[in-house]
C-alpha cells in the first residue's frame, strides 16, 4: 500500500515516494550469504545472487539544513580555486545524512571553505577513514571526512574523495584540520592512499616494516590453523560456511 | 646518657649492618645473568634514544638535583630552628637569616636557568 | 644461577631449595603488562574484594627492574611484541611469567595477522591461564599454583636432573595430533 504523503507531514527521515527520487544505483553482485567462502559451502545459501545497492545522487531539495549547506558552500567557492559544480562530483542524501563526493584536487579548498565561511563554520574534522571498492575501476580508494559544526548547532556532513588504485595520492586535508594527521596515517597504512602534504605519513597500527595494506578487500586474514588433540581447525576464512 | 640512647644506637647498628651484607655479599651470592636488554636505559619496553657513553642520566637533571637541595635541606634545617628559636634569641635568628639569604642565591641560579620552567 | 645453585648434593639441598623457595614465593612483585580487557581484571585482583595484597603482591612495578612476575594480560599485538621481549628481558632473575586469557595463552578469539598466536611466542610460560577474560578468582589460582610451582623448583644438581627428566618425557610423549582420545 503507497503511504500517501501530505504536505504538512513530511519528515526527512521518510523514504521519498516512488518516482520522485532517482532509483539506487547497482554497485555489484553478491553471491550466497555473509561469511567466510574460501571453504566448503553447507549453508544452501551459495546459489543467492543479490545486487549490492548504493543511493542514487540526490536531486533538490534535499530536506533540513542540508539545502542551506550546498547554497552557503556554492557560494562560498565563487572566486576560488574551483567553483561548486567542478568540484562536486555528486551529492547524496540518504537516511539523513548527507554525502557530498568531491574530486580529489579540490578537496583542501572545499574544506578550506567548509571550515571558514561563517554560516558553513564545520570546526571538526571526526575521522579520515577509508574504503575499498576493488571492482570499481578508476574509483577503488576511497578517503571519507566526516565533519562537524559545533557553531552551528551540531550539523553534520561527510566529504568522500576517491582516487583509482594505480595512482592513489589525495592531498592531504592536514592544513586544514590539524586533527587529520593521524588518522590520515592509519588510512595510509590500512588502505595505502597517500596524502601529499602529510607532514609524516607513517605506519600507526601495524609495525613500520609491514607489507601491504591490511584493510584492502584482497589482505587474507593471516590466521593460523589450530591445533586440538587429534584435529586441526583451518583458521576462520577457511573454515565451512553454515550461515 | 648510657641508658636512653643506647638500644638505639644498637638499632642502627643492625640496620646499617643489614643493609651493607646486602650490598656487599650479593655481587658474590648472587647470578651473573647480563644481556643486552638489562644494561640499557628502561624505556617502557622501545629501544632507547642513543646518548653519550657513561652518561645514562641527562646532565640537565642537576637543575631538578639543585631545588630539591634548596628546599628539602633547608627545611631540615629550619625545623629544628622553628622549635626552639624562642630560646636562641636574635643571634639565631640573624644567622638564620643569612643562611636563607645565601640559599636564596642558589635559588635564584636554578630559577633563571630555567629550572622552574615545566618542560 | 647464584650461590644456591652451586650447593653440592646431599649438603642440605633440601633444606636450601625449600628456604629458597619459601622466601621467592612470598615476596613475588608482579609487573604492569596489562594489554587490554584481561588488564581490568588484573586491576579487580588489586581491588579489596580479591585481594591480591594477601600475598603481598597488591605493588604492582611499572619498572621492570623491580619486578618479579610478568603477568601479560591481553592480547599481544605484532607492534607490541618487541616491546614485550625487551621488558622480559630487562626484568633480573629470577623472573616468571603468567600469560593471563586466552589471547595471551593463544591469541584467543584473534585468528588474523595483527596479533601474536600466544607469548609463548616470544617469552617463556610458566603458567597459561585460559578465560575471555579469567575472573579474578581464576587469576588467584593461576598465583597460588604459580606459588606451589616455585616453592617446589629444584635447585643445583636437582635442578639439572629435572630439566633431563623433563626434556626425556617430552621427546618420549605423544604428539599432541595423535591424542585421538575417544576418537580413534
Amino acid at each position: 500500500m503507497t503511504p500517501t504523503v501530505t504536505s504538512e507531514e513530511e519528515p526527512e527521515n521518510l523514504p521519498a515516494p516512488p518516482g520522485t527520487s532517482p532509483e539506487p544505483v547497482v554497485m555489484g553482485a553478491r553471491q550466497g550469504m555473509f561469511g567466510a567462502s574460501d571453504g566448503g559451502d553447507t549453508s544452501g545459501y551459495g546459489g543467492l545472487v543479490a545486487p549490492v545497492l548504493f543511493p542514487a545522487a540526490a536531486v533538490r531539495p534535499y530536506g533540513g539544513y542540508y539545502d542551506e549547506i550546498a547554497d552557503h558552500l556554492e557560494r562560498a567557492l565563487v572566486g576560488g580555486s574551483a567553483s561548486y559544480s567542478q568540484a562536486v562530483e555528486r551529492v547524496v542524501v540518504d537516511r539523513g545524512e548527507m554525502t557530498v563526493f568531491v574530486a580529489r584536487e579540490h578537496l583542501v579548498a572545499v574544506a578550506r571553505a567548509l571550515r571558514d565561511d561563517p554560516s558553513l563554520r564545520f570546526d571538526m574534522c571526526t575521522g579520515v577513514s577509508g574504503v575499498h571498492y576493488p571492482h570499481d575501476a578508476g574509483r577503488e580508494l576511497h578517503a571519507v571526512y566526516h565533519l562537524l559544526s559545533i557553531t552551528n548547532g551540531g550539523r553534520r556532513i561527510r566529504l568522500e574523495v576517491s582516487c583509482p588504485d594505480d595512482d592513489p595520492h589525495i592531498p592531504s586535508v592536514v592544513g586544514v584540520y590539524p586533527a587529520g594527521d593521524w588518522h590520515e596515517r592509519e588510512t595510509w597504512d590500512m588502505f595505502g592512499i597517500q596524502f601529499d602534504g602529510h607532514p609524516a605519513l607513517t605506519r600507526i597500527l601495524m609495525p613500520d616494516d609491514w607489507p601491504g595494506h591490511p584493510q584492502r578487500k584482497d589482505y587474507p586474514l593471516g590466521g593460523i590453523p589450530v591445533e586440538y588433540k587429534g584435529a586441526t581447525i583451518p583458521p576462520p576464512d577457511q573454515r565451512r560456511n553454515y550461515s | 646518657m648510657t641508658n636512653q640512647y643506647v638500644p638505639l644506637m644498637f638499632f642502627a647498628a643492625i640496620g646499617l649492618g643489614f643493609a651493607a651484607f646486602s650490598v656487599f655479599v650479593s655481587p658474590f651470592a648472587g647470578p651473573k645473568r647480563y644481556n643486552r636488554a638489562k644494561s640499557d636505559a628502561y624505556e617502557c619496553g622501545i629501544e632507547p634514544s642513543p646518548r653519550a657513553l657513561g652518561g645514562k642520566v641527562p646532565v640537565k637533571y642537576y637543575l631538578t638535583a639543585m631545588i630539591f637541595i634548596i628546599f628539602d635541606i633547608e627545611s631540615v634545617f629550619l625545623y629544628p630552628f622553628a622549635v626552639a628559636f624562642t630560646k636562641l634569641g636574635v643571634f639565631a635568628l640573624v644567622e638564620m637569616v643569612l643562611f636563607i639569604v645565601t640559599v636564596f642565591v642558589a635559588y635564584a641560579y636554578v630559577w633563571r636557568r630555567g629550572g622552574l620552567e615545566w618542560d | 644461577m647464584g650461590i644456591e645453585d652451586k650447593v653440592p648434593a646431599g649438603f642440605l639441598l633440601t633444606t636450601v631449595e625449600y628456604l629458597a623457595g619459601y622466601m621467592r614465593m612470598h615476596s613475588v612483585w608482579p609487573a604492569t603488562f596489562g594489554l587490554a580487557c584481561c588488564a581490568i581484571e588484573m586491576m579487580a585482583v588489586g581491588t579489596p574484594d580479591y585481594d591480591i595484597s594477601r600475598f603481598g603482591m597488591e605493588r604492582f612495578s611499572a619498572t621492570p627492574r623491580q619486578a618479579d612476575l610478568m603477568i601479560v594480560a591481553g592480547r599481544v599485538s605484532q607492534k607490541m611484541a618487541p616491546i614485550l621481549r625487551q621488558v622480559y628481558d630487562q626484568m633480573p632473575e629470577p623472573k616468571w611469567v603468567i600469560s593471563m586469557g586466552v589471547c595471551a595463552s593463544s591469541g584467543g578469539m584473534f585468528n588474523n595477522y595483527a596479533i601474536v598466536q600466544g607469548v609463548d611466542h616470544i617469552v617463556p610460560v610458566d603458567i597459561y591461564l585460559p578465560g575471555c577474560p579469567p575472573r579474578p578468582e581464576m587469576l588467584l589460582h593461576a598465583i597460588i599454583a604459580l606459588h606451589e610451582q616455585i616453592q617446589n623448583t629444584p635447585l643445583g644438581v636437582n635442578r639439572v636432573a629435572a630439566a633431563r627428566a623433563a626434556e626425556a618425557a617430552a621427546m618420549a610423549a605423544t604428539p599432541t595430533h595423535q591424542m585421538k582420545g575417544l576418537l580413534a
